[in-house]
């Protein structure tokens, strides 16, 4: 129907009416039909001045109100506390593209030994450590406490800014402090002391050189605490002159250890070359074998062939006693050695074990050449001149010797802080060295430093010595510096793969400035002084920038090797049969996490377990078997360490194969300064001597109960294997004769259908004749995969959350056991009793074998962990990683996610880097190429004993090594399928059908 | 180590409970206490975020 | 044959006659009486006390249970590769607390045990209070408890669906089914009580309370008829579920690969236990209402033998069960089952495994006299052994299994925390806290049912029941 408008005209409205006054058009009537609402209906609101209606509220208004309300409140309720903000580069730097990672080279310097190292950077943060490539010593590894330098970047507690008694100051300012001390010294012609750390920089050498030109008073000590002054003594008395070995186990058939640890990740050269040798393919190769002659547990005596516990005090007696004998069998001596003071035939310390002793004289005339003696640097220097005379009999290949610049020793500083106290130094400059702490009598020192006028400390994290000097100058970190190093058969660079973070320069720097205030003259900076050296030097073919590209120059040695004196051997001989073994004798070693106490404010390698003791955030005091048993001492018992008037208490543990008589002790614990450091453990240092030749093995200790007890925060409680089938350990003629180990599982039968891979599978060999248990995968994976860091509490509980770790497993007689470590991690089963009991399927299987965790999907049931066999699953009972501000989540890995509290999380083969270069092959159009996705743990083992690959290439390394007849599966019975296959350990024992000496 | 790190979801439960009371008490201007407290003091303020600045003259190995 | 033939015909043995379940002339009247008044009386101060006392109890767990929300499970001593303790032994523990109301309530009915409808009821509300206690701990335990309903298989739009493979999930099911079912049975029970109450009562309130609840119940004879067809329905429904409740809860250890978990006997073993532990919390709770509400001629001395000779053959086959354990373990010959089953016995938590094996086995051997059936201080003394012996009994089985599996390099001593403990003593404060209100308010005795089973409840022209 249409309505008929009308063709023109105004249209004709009808009017409707409302109420009759509108009808008849009263005034207020005409008002209201203008109101869309009738009067009272609603108030009348003044909009123009946001008054409230007179007559209180509508019902309108007030829904409204309680309306926004909860929709404000439900606003602020979801406001996320930390979250950031995500805000894009508005001016990109070129290097940096989002998402893709960057990586340097550069180099880390530790005590006297360098790491070549590459850098990832995410972003623009260096976040991962590993090995450079290009060096030929170190081959793309390093060491777990390098790796874990990263943390110490970003470690909270550095000092930002110049300080000058508690005052923050600009650079201008500090440098007019330390202008005016440096040049008024000169002028009065005071001397001026410098503390730095070992020299192995021949540009910092140069460096110093140029700054002795300027201040001529200067005088200059490089103190390595941690490196063991006997090592000087020794060399000095051995070769005339500071030197480093460098073992080439590569050359050794045979090696001798006298209480060296060459094996606990230090030296990723050595453990390379050790893995070369023990990663046996077939049983037809022929096996190295390591004798070990030490007192206390070392990583090394955990791998030996053959392991005797000697006290050390006794080693050189021994190590004698075996010249004696090589020389009486037709080895030469070499020239002006004499021995007379030595007795013939067996020592004493081997009395019942004749036939091991000419065994081992057989297997060191058999090896020659290709034999190896190798000393601990903390033996006592006795011990270490009988090394440097044997290899110089057995003219071995295995260990090359190169000159270095000597350390000062304990007798140096010593005599400096006699000075000090005598008021002759202007100025002291400490710089990266914390003789308040390190100092074995920390008080007299400290009052010795008070006396000097002026002290100034270059560092990064205020310590000790910080705290008594009165200008404080912020260091970079490695990371952020430039510099450069000499190793064997390498020079090494070491550029900053980070803008500094804070107000801060490299030390280098502070003193390049001195020289040019004090009037020589430099460059503008260090980067400038160093490229210029380097510029000069290099060969024509190789530019600074590709050296520094590639982080190493290869240096053809024209080494003179030093000669051995054979002088000095008949007063050392005279020694070493003089040294009785006499009531407790300690031995203070470097902490394997603190080295010196530098790396004591780094969380990560506190939680690092101990390899041997297994223990964290603790340095207890190892006693032998016998010695607990005579002093009743339980694990955990407070024990009171006595010597020279110092006393420490601490607990202890009871180390099995420890020598009876024997205490060791780590240094480097102890700190009272540093978040983290601070009263981790007990500072050891007191305990060292001021005898340089035997400053780290110390005699009449005194140990008594206190009747407490300490909690241990150790990952591992129980030691022994109770006889099952964890790890196999097989000896040549077993592996040629028993290729199965010691039991043959039978294929398990079962109800399902197996999971098709189609593509890849992944998968995982571990040798375990290879692995050390160095730690250093363990400190790979907390970098690549933000591990969180719990705390001695939490790891006393039992909650360290590495997704990877090593057991060691004790087997034989307390006394002297055999020793095993099997790194252990999530075996990514095919059949995983995980995945079927979770009831939210946050666990899973890939199409490519990998057992993956949805971290989002996970509700936190933890029966996963109660029905994992290898107890590899770790659970966020506490919040452990939220909430950390700057700069500590710097060091995060973008690519994995943060877990948060209540969620399960575990290891999961690096699935970022499988999928990193699964999206690299798959946008290059290639397949994946065998060995192109390593695993953080793969690229940190030094010892290459983790190999990753896919299972259904049969070309692939590991599919290679699955058919070895060492291969084996852990609980393989129980029918779970693990994806990672374990090789027997090979053990070569000296005497058929025992691992061990009796 | 983790207790200390709590305090954010504390605030948060608390923010989610009292907030629509205070806000509807705010909104309807019916406070019952009058404070004339002066605001509580700013707290000192959390450094500013880091400025992280790739290298200079540093030689990238790849990426 | 001679025997039978010596007793006249028509006379039934003195041995076979069902004693008198109730002691003195009870009425449908006095029973209403003395059953039906006590909500409508004020309680007597030591009921405050108690409800003082069990109330602190619950607060204090619920207390532990915020800071375990606030702090993490982390506040408790659960750890790797202990990742199950107090949470899953007082869960296990009182679902089968739970175990024996159903088994009284559903299973004796079916058998025309007449004996049970004095107790039925208060058993059966116990097995509410217990399985309320019981589904706190799925709840609480998760790492992430606000998001356990992730747990429920329900449509979602990220198309997340819950692992149906998991026992976890059967859990969810098999408790939530138990606790609706026991629910339902119970609240059926109580209508026609409710009714009754509501016709008594002559306070207003409480008239609209009961009246609500009664769900117009007026007792006609339709009523009874679907009454009784749907309590005979529900019982067959609940018989079934006391099977298979703790069978599912078993299938968390027994479908699991831990050593010591992995065991084909865990079903049957699990539902005994849990009707062996329940019976005595029931002995545990009747002695006390038997004295304090005056029920002395309903709950009788017979009713407490029953339950005694009931809780003395469970323990019998308890006891077997262990046996069987240390068999199964002899036999497989396998060496981690066999590790788990001497830890039991000779581990450090071996004090634990004694305990238990006292507790459930030697103790309740007492029962086996007469004597101590009808003592008070036997059955409670064997009563609050067997409660304490079945929480360890969990204890062995989750702690002491998971603390060494298989790899001795992950064993570790489980420690408890005072959070544990003060969620273990909430359970128990919120379980006699609803204990003692419902014997406040409700009826605590099935008059209906007992009515049925007075002497004149039976048509008989010899005026008792014998004939009947």
């Amino acid at each position: 129907m249409k309505t008929q408008l009308p063709e023109q005209g105004p249209l004709e409205i009808p009017r409707f009416w409302r109420t009759l006054e509108e009808r008849i058009e009263t005034p207020e009537a005409q008002r209201a039909a203008q109101d869309e609402f009738l009067p009272g209906a609603v108030p009348a609101y003044d909009d123009v001045h946001g008054l409230p209606p007179q007559d209180g509220f509508s019902r309108r208004d007030f829904f409204g109100l309680v309306g926004a309300a909860a929709a404000l409140a439900a606003t602020v309720a979801c406001d996320r506390k930390g979250q950031g903000t995500i805000v894009p580069y508005t001016k990109r730097p070129v290097e940096v593209v989002p998402g893709v990672a960057n990586f340097y080279a550069s180099s880390y310097q530790e005590g006297r030994r360098v790491y070549p190292v590459l850098v990832k950077t995410r972003e623009g943060r260096p976040i991962h450590i590993m090995g450079n490539d290009e060096h030929p010593g170190v081959k793309g590894k390093t060491s777990p406490r390098a790796m874990a330098d990263v943390l110490r970047l970003y470690d909270p507690d550095r000092l930002r800014a110049p300080l000058s008694e508690g005052r923050t100051l600009g650079w201008t300012e500090a440098e007019s402090q330390l202008r005016s001390a440096l040049v008024n010294a000169k002028g009065a012609g005071r001397p001026v002391l410098l503390l730095s750390g070992a020299l192995v920089s021949p540009t910092r050498k140069a460096l110093l050189a140029d700054l002795k030109k300027a201040l001529p008073t200067l005088e200059h000590l490089a103190i390595e605490p941690a490196s063991g002054d006997a090592a000087e003594v020794a060399a000095q008395a051995s070769y005339g002159q500071a030197v480093t070995l460098q073992p080439r186990l590569a050359k050794a058939d045979l090696i001798l250890s006298l209480g060296a640890d060459f094996l606990n990740g230090e030296d990723p050269e050595a453990l390379a070359a050790w893995g070369a040798k023990r990663r046996l393919k077939s049983a037809q190769e022929s096996l190295n074998r390591l004798w070990v002659f030490e007192g206390p547990m070392t990583l090394t005596g955990t791998n030996a062939d053959v392991r005797v516990p000697v006290a050390p005090s006794r080693l050189g007696a021994v190590a004698f006693a075996l010249a004696k004998d090589l020389a009486s069998k037709g080895l030469g001596l070499p020239a002006n050695v004499d021995l007379s003071s030595v007795s013939a035939g067996v020592p004493a310390e081997l009395k019942d074990s004749a036939k091991l002793w000419s065994n081992l004289v057989q297997d060191l005339r058999r090896a020659g050449r290709k034999a190896v003696v190798l000393c601990g640097t903390q033996m006592p220097a006795e011990v270490q001149q009988a090394a440097h005379l044997l290899n110089a009999m057995l003219g071995s290949e295995a260990v090359t010797i190169q000159a270095a610049e000597p350390l000062a020793s304990v007798k140096d500083l010593e005599a400096a802080s006699k000075a000090m106290a005598e008021g002759r130094y202007a100025t002291v400059i400490f710089w990266d060295v914390n003789p308040a702490y390190t100092y074995p009598k920390a008080a007299a020192w400290k009052a010795a430093v008070a006396k000097v006028p002026f002290r100034v400390w270059i560092g990064q994290v205020p310590d000790e010595t910080g705290a008594q000097c009165q200008l404080l100058l912020p260091e970079n970190h490695w990371l952020e510096s430039w510099g450069d190093f000499t190793t064997p058969g390498a020079d090494v660079l070491q550029q900053p793969t980070i803008g500094t973070l804070y107000d801060t320069r490299q030390g280098e720097d502070v003193l390049l400035e001195a020289v040019k205030v004090l009037g020589g003259q430099a460059a503008t900076s260090y980067h400038a002084y160093l490229q210029e050296r380097w510029q000069r030097s290099l060969p024509a073919a190789n530019s600074f920038e590709q050296a520094l590209h590639d982080g190493v120059v290869k240096t053809v040695s024209k080494e003179v090797l030093p000669a051995f004196k054979g002088a000095s051997v008949a007063a050392a001989a005279k020694r070493a049969a003089a040294s009785k073994a006499e009531g407790l004798e300690l031995v203070l070693f470097p902490g394997f996490a603190t080295f010196d106490g530098r790396h004591a404010n780094n969380s990560w390698l506190q939680e690092t377990p101990d390899p041997i003791t297994k223990m964290t955030w603790d340095n207890p005091v190892s006693v032998s078997v016998q010695d607990a048993q005579a002093l009743g001492i339980q694990e955990g018992d407070l024990v009171q360490v006595s010597l020279d008037g110092t006393t420490l208490t601490l607990p202890a543990v009871i180390q099995p194969g420890q020598a009876k008589g024997v205490l060791a002790l780590a240094l480097g614990y102890g700190r009272t300064t540093g978040g983290v450091a601070k009263g981790i453990g007990a500072n050891a240092f007191p305990l060292t001597g001021l005898d340089p030749a035997s400053a780290n093995v110390r005699q009449g200790v005194r140990l008594a109960k206190t009747g407490g007890k300490k909690e241990l925060s150790r990952t591992q409680s129980h030691h022994r294997m109770e006889g099952r089938d964890i790890v196999r350990s097989l000896t040549p003629s077993e592996y040629a004769e028993h290729p199965q180990g010691h039991h043959h599982a039978p294929e398990p039968a079962s109800l399902y259908d197996e999971q098709l891979f189609p593509g890849h599978k992944w998968g995982m060999v571990i040798d375990l004749a290879a692995c050390t248990g160095c730690s250093a995968c363990v400190v790979a994976c907390q970098s690549e995969n933000n591990v969180a860091v719990v705390g001695p509490e939490q790891v006393a509980r039992g909650r360290e959350m590495h997704w990877i770790r090593i057991d060691r497993y004790y087997e034989g007689e307390l006394e002297n056991p055999k020793v095993v470590h099997q790194p252990m991690l999530c075996q990514h089963c095919d059949s995983a009793p995980c995945e079927n009991v979770c009831p939210v399927n946050a666990t899973n299987h890939s199409p490519d074998g990998l057992n993956q965790m949805a971290y989002n999907r996970c509700v936190g049931t933890r029966y996963c962990a109660n029905n994992c066999p290898y107890k590899v699953r770790r659970f966020n009972f506490l919040e452990y990683t939220a909430y950390k501000t700057e700069p500590g989540i710097l060091v995060n890995n973008p690519e994995v996610t943060v877990r948060p509290r209540g969620v399960m999380e575990k290891c999961s083969f690096c699935v970022q880097r499988i999928n990193d270069v699964k999206i690299r092959a798959k946008g290059e159009g290639r397949a994946i190429l065998d060995g192109e996705i390593t695993t953080a743990c793969m690229a940190g083992c030094p010892a290459d004993a983790i190999v990753f690959g896919d299972l259904n290439n049969p070309k692939s390394k590991v599919f290679q090594q699955v058919a070895n007849r060492r291969a084996y599966r852990v609980l393989e019975e129980l029918g779970v399928k693990p994806a990672i296959t374990y090789l027997a350990d090979l053990k070569n024992p000296a005497i058929e059908g025992g691992h061990h000496a009796s | 180590m983790a207790d200390t790190n709590r305090k954010p979801r504390l605030d948060r439960l608390g923010s989610l409970l009292v907030a629509p009371f205070l806000l509807g008490r705010q909104a309807l201007s019916l406070e019952w206490v009058h404070t004339q407290d002066s605001p509580p003091e700013p707290q000192a303020k959390a450094p500013a975020r880091l400025t992280v600045t790739p290298p200079e003259h540093a030689i990238k190995r790849r990426g | 044959m001679q025997a039978e033939a010596a007793i006249p015909a028509g006379a039934i043995p003195d041995g076979l006659i069902e004693p008198a379940l109730t002691i003195g002339r009870v009425t449908p009247g006095s029973l209403d009486d003395q059953v039906l008044s006590f909500p409508e009386t004020r309680p007597p101060k030591q009921w405050y006390l108690a409800l003082a006392i069990t109330l602190t109890a619950a607060l204090i767990g619920v207390g532990c249970i915020g800071y375990t929300f606030y702090l993490g499970i982390g506040a408790w001593g659960n750890t790797s590769p202990v990742f199950w303790a107090f949470d899953i032994i007082n869960f296990v523990f009182w679902v089968g607390i739970g175990h024996a109301g159903t088994l009284i309530s559903a299973i004796l009915f079916l058998f025309r045990k007449r004996w049970r409808n004095a107790i039925a009821r208060f058993a059966e509300a116990m097995t509410i209070f217990a399985v309320i206690c019981a589904v706190i701990f799925p709840l609480i335990h998760v790492g992430r408890p606000w998001l356990a309903y992730w747990l429920f298989p329900y449509p979602n739009q990220r198309a997340l669906w819950t692992n149906f493979r998991s026992p976890l999930l059967w859990d969810v099911f098999a408790v939530n089914t138990y606790f609706s079912v026991s629910a339902m049975f119970w609240y059926l029970g109580l209508i026609p009580d409710i009714a009754s109450m509501r016709d008594r009562t002559t306070s207003k309130f409480r008239k609209v309370i009961y009246t609500v609840l009664a769900m117009g119940w007026r007792g006609a004879a339709t009523h009874w008829q679907h009454y009784e067809k749907a309590y005979l329905l529900l019982a067959g429904l609940a018989t079934g579920l006391v099977l298979s409740v703790h069978s599912v809860v078993s299938f968390d250890f027994a479908t699991s690969v831990v050593p010591g978990w992995h065991m084909t006997i865990f079903p049957p073993y699990f539902v005994a236990g849990a009707i062996f532990a329940g019976f005595s919390m029931v002995v545990i709770v009747l002695v006390v209402v038997r004295e304090t509400m005056q029920l002395k001629n309903l709950i009788t001395m017979r009713h407490l033998d029953v339950m005694n000779k009931v809780i003395l053959a469970l323990s019998c086959i308890m006891g077997y069960s262990y046996m069987m354990e240390g068999f199964t373990a002899w036999y497989s010959m396998n060496e981690y089952l066999h590790h788990s089953f001497m830890n039991i016995i000779s581990g450090t938590y071996g004090w634990a495994g004694w305990l238990t094996i006292s507790c459930n086995i030697l103790i309740p051997q007492i029962l086996w006299f007469k004597k101590a059936r009808s003592s008070y201080f036997w059955m409670i003394f064997v009563a609050i052994g067997v409660t304490i012996g079945m929480w360890f009994e969990r204890f062995v089985i989750i702690v002491i299994s998971l603390h060494q599996d298989y790899l001795p390099s992950a064993w570790r001593i489980y420690k408890p925390t005072m959070v544990d403990f003060g969620v273990l003593l909430g359970t128990f404060g919120i379980f006699f806290t609803l204990v003692l209100l419902f014997a406040r308010v409700l009826p605590v005795i099935a008059t209906t049912e007992v009515k049925a089973i007075l002497p004149d409840a039976q048509p008989s022209h010899h005026g008792d029941d014998h004939h009947a």
